[in-house]
């Protein structure tokens, strides 16, 4: 496969990747790199959105770590290294939408100077494609197996994002539907919120929920459940759960705390899982992908091998932890069947950033 | 100095605590992995753990409390924050809290946040107790590589170390427990518009008994600005708690300049929807600064670019706009919307015009 530069500035995460095809030969998410304001295994969400400034360093680090795989040329430090390490390389893939305009707008400078630097093609690819391809992500030595068994019906949740996607072929998609408000890892950690519990909310959901075994106590509605299509909503969800709270009272709603995060995470949950069903059974499909950052959670996780399971199929999650985040990897991945279907840009400094790019149009 | 490792069955606490006190650095079982403990006040101390693990300056580590006594002798709560922690904690949680800057300062983060362990822990809980201030709560693992769940691997990791390490309390192999979840306590930074920030030319009170009485509402509002628009950028400062309705008001404002699909731009901050076929409007940019904590955020937003004429700014939580109010201000005509929910269904839209 095609050895490919890759950049991811979409939102909060700076990234670059070199990667092989599915292979990941490098991959470095600034905030893995960052060395202060870090907690453990969950990164506050700081000032992180000034990419510019810390790019060359992410995009550089990536290259040295290839390097040290690939063994291109000695490490010295001198701009004739990059240059030996660039002219290995096959394209530069970068993302350019989904996101906030400022930051895709960072990435692409970037990526057009490399381009336009080394004489490399730039391929601008899709973030949302980036997530459907995070599932078949694998290590430098070719592992977890992960051959392309199309028809798919991808999910792809996180706090930006909400879409149920038909994937019929490698970047051939038909979007289903999709989020008419907020998105459904934005609603985890809404509610969060109004519990009290700072942010980011939903691994303290999933904790909490943890807690009491999931219980659905209270039975919120479940959002969109009666609309014949594929489309979802959380914001009426989180709105009663508001008033719930304030019928409430301060001192009761601290009280069951954990039944009350399970038992909104279980709507959304619900919501989420009935949308699949739907598709996976009006559309034939039992194979199902569920990519972005909602796909952390444990649970959820089972509740969709349960899913699966009755319609004999399979669900696959990505592969590795960080992959559920934002990463340019992904990107790379993409961008490298991008290269193979020769889909370059023919001018590159045409490249220009589309904050509201949508995966597919929808049918 | 020599590394003395003990069976957990057979140590005694006070032997513990006493080389605490005396600066000692120990390794011991915790709720999660193998954790390296020393006293939070001792400065040496704290700087010989930092050297175990190759630390690099600057990074955080957090705690081990045994009770909210003294999680409230070292952290800042309010009262709401405590009651809601009395109901999770003890538990398998990192509390991120302002500190009260009672250890040593290395501990905390640059912002002056300190992360805390309650846990639910006889061994740990009683050890901090007896201890009677604070403990490092770090897994014992060189920064960057994995955390240690068996004695074996820990010592392996840590070869170079044990010399700085005084005493390992051996509990054999630990479950495969997560990583504790994080939970930041501390009240952003970002600025708030107070009132008295403007004088009010209009302040007009309505009554919204549903969501399409608020759209109504809302395209109300973007008819009475068709005229300025063409002048001056216009700003939506929308108010209001968490589902209230702002969201619901901005996608009546951009199905009146038929953009059909509007959705949250929480995770992004702002979506810009061109609608450049409209005879007045060119963008509109839908803003959230609900995820927004530093005044140093609005920086990368360029938001001076956006402030022209034929530009529609709608932000959601405009509240936290301080930063850049004076130029939206100086720059823009700005519509100030409040929503409030005043009973079952109901909410109360007041809209106000500056002068």
């Amino acid at each position: 496969m095609a050895l490919i530069l890759a950049i991811d500035t979409s939102c909060d995460e700076t990234s670059a990747a070199v990667v092989d095809g599915q292979r990941i030969l490098s991959s470095v998410v600034y905030s893995q790199i960052l060395i202060h304001k870090q907690w453990g295994g969950v990164v506050p969400n700081l000032a992180k959105r000034a990419h510019v400034e810390r790019l060359d360093s992410v995009v550089a680090n990536a290259l040295k770590k290839y390097n040290s795989i690939a063994k291109v040329t000695d490490w010295n430090g001198s701009p004739e290294y990059v240059e030996k390490i660039m002219h290995s390389l096959d394209a530069v893939a970068v993302t350019y939408g989904p996101g906030l305009a400022v930051a895709l707008e960072a990435g692409i400078v970037k990526a057009k100077e490399l381009s336009n630097r080394y004489h490399k093609p730039l391929i601008g690819v899709n973030h949302m494609e980036g997530h459907i391809y995070s599932v078949f992500m694998q290590n430098r030595n070719g592992n977890p197996e992960r051959p392309f068994q199309f028809p798919y019906l991808a999910l792809l949740v996180s706090g930006g994002h909400t879409e149920l996607i038909h994937m019929k072929g490698h970047r051939t998609y038909e979007l289903l539907g999709e989020t008419v408000d907020d998105a459904g890892g934005e609603a985890l950690d809404k509610a969060a919120k109004m519990l009290g519990l700072g942010y980011p909310g939903g691994p303290v959901i999933e904790q909490l929920a943890q807690e009491v075994h999931n219980e659905d106590r209270y039975r919120f509605p479940r959002p969109m459940a009666k609309s014949k299509d594929y489309q979802f909503s959380f914001s009426g969800l989180k709105t009663s759960f508001l008033y719930f709270l304030r019928e409430m009272g301060e001192e009761e709603k601290n009280k069951n705390l954990r039944y009350l995060a399970s038992s909104f995470q279980e709507a959304v949950f619900d919501s989420i899982l009935l949308k699949t069903e739907r598709a996976m059974k009006e559309k034939g499909l039992n194979r199902i992908l569920v990519g972005g950052g909602v796909s952390a959670n444990r649970y959820l996780r089972k509740r969709f091998r349960r899913l699966v399971r009755q319609y004999q199929g399979e669900v696959l999650f990505p592969s590795f932890s960080y992959l559920t985040g934002d990463n340019a990897a992904m990107i790379g991945a993409v961008g490298s069947i991008m290269f193979e279907q020769k889909q370059f840009m023919k001018d590159p400094d045409a490249l220009e950033r589309e904050p509201r790019l949508l995966v597919a149009s929808s049918a | 100095m020599n590394m003395k490792v003990v069976p957990k069955q057979t140590i005694s606490i006070p032997e513990v605590v006493d080389i605490l006190h005396r600066g000692g650095v120990v390794v011991a079982p915790t709720d999660t992995v193998y954790g390296l403990l020393c006293d939070a006040k001792n400065e040496i101390a704290v700087k010989k753990l930092i050297a175990i693990k190759n630390r690099p300056a600057g990074k955080p580590i957090s705690v081990f409390v045994s009770d909210f006594d003294m999680l409230n002798a070292y952290g800042v709560l309010n009262v709401q924050q405590s009651s809601v922690l009395k109901t999770i904690l003890p538990g398998r949680y990192t509390i991120v809290l302002d500190s009260k800057h009672k250890n040593s300062s290395l501990l905390e983060s640059e912002k002056g946040t300190l992360g805390f362990r309650f846990i639910d822990n006889a061994f740990i809980t009683e050890l901090v107790k007896q201890f009677g201030s604070p403990l490092t709560a770090t897994s014992a693992n060189l920064s960057g590589s994995e955390p240690h769940y068996s004695i074996k691997t820990l010592l392996s990791d840590l070869r170079s170390k044990t010399e700085l390490i005084d005493l390992v309390v051996d509990a054999g192999d630990l479950p495969h427990n997560k990583p504790s979840t994080v939970l930041d306590l501390t009240t952003p930074t970002v600025q708030t518009i107070r009132g008295g920030d403007l004088l009010w030319k209009e302040d007009v009170a309505l009554i919204s008994h549903s969501e399409e009485e608020t759209q109504m509402i809302a395209r109300l509002q973007m008819g009475s600005i068709l005229d300025s628009v063409q002048k001056k950028p216009v700003v939506f400062i929308l108010e209001g708690e968490l589902g209230v309705g702002k969201t619901v008001f901005v996608k009546a404002i951009a199905e009146s300049l038929e953009i059909p699909r509007v959705v949250s731009p929480t995770y992004v901050i702002y979506y810009e929807y061109d609608v450049s076929g409209h005879p007045f409007i060119q963008y509109l940019i839908h803003f959230d600064l609900f995820s927004l904590e530093e005044d140093e955020e609005f920086k990368v937003l360029q938001i001076d670019r956006m402030l022209k004429p034929g530009n529609v700014l709608c932000f959601e939580w405009g509240e936290k706009a301080g930063p850049v109010f004076e130029m939206l201000k100086e720059k823009a005509e700005i519509v100030f919307i409040h929503m409030k929910y005043t009973g079952k269904g109901e909410r109360e839209i007041a809209i106000r015009r500056k002068k």
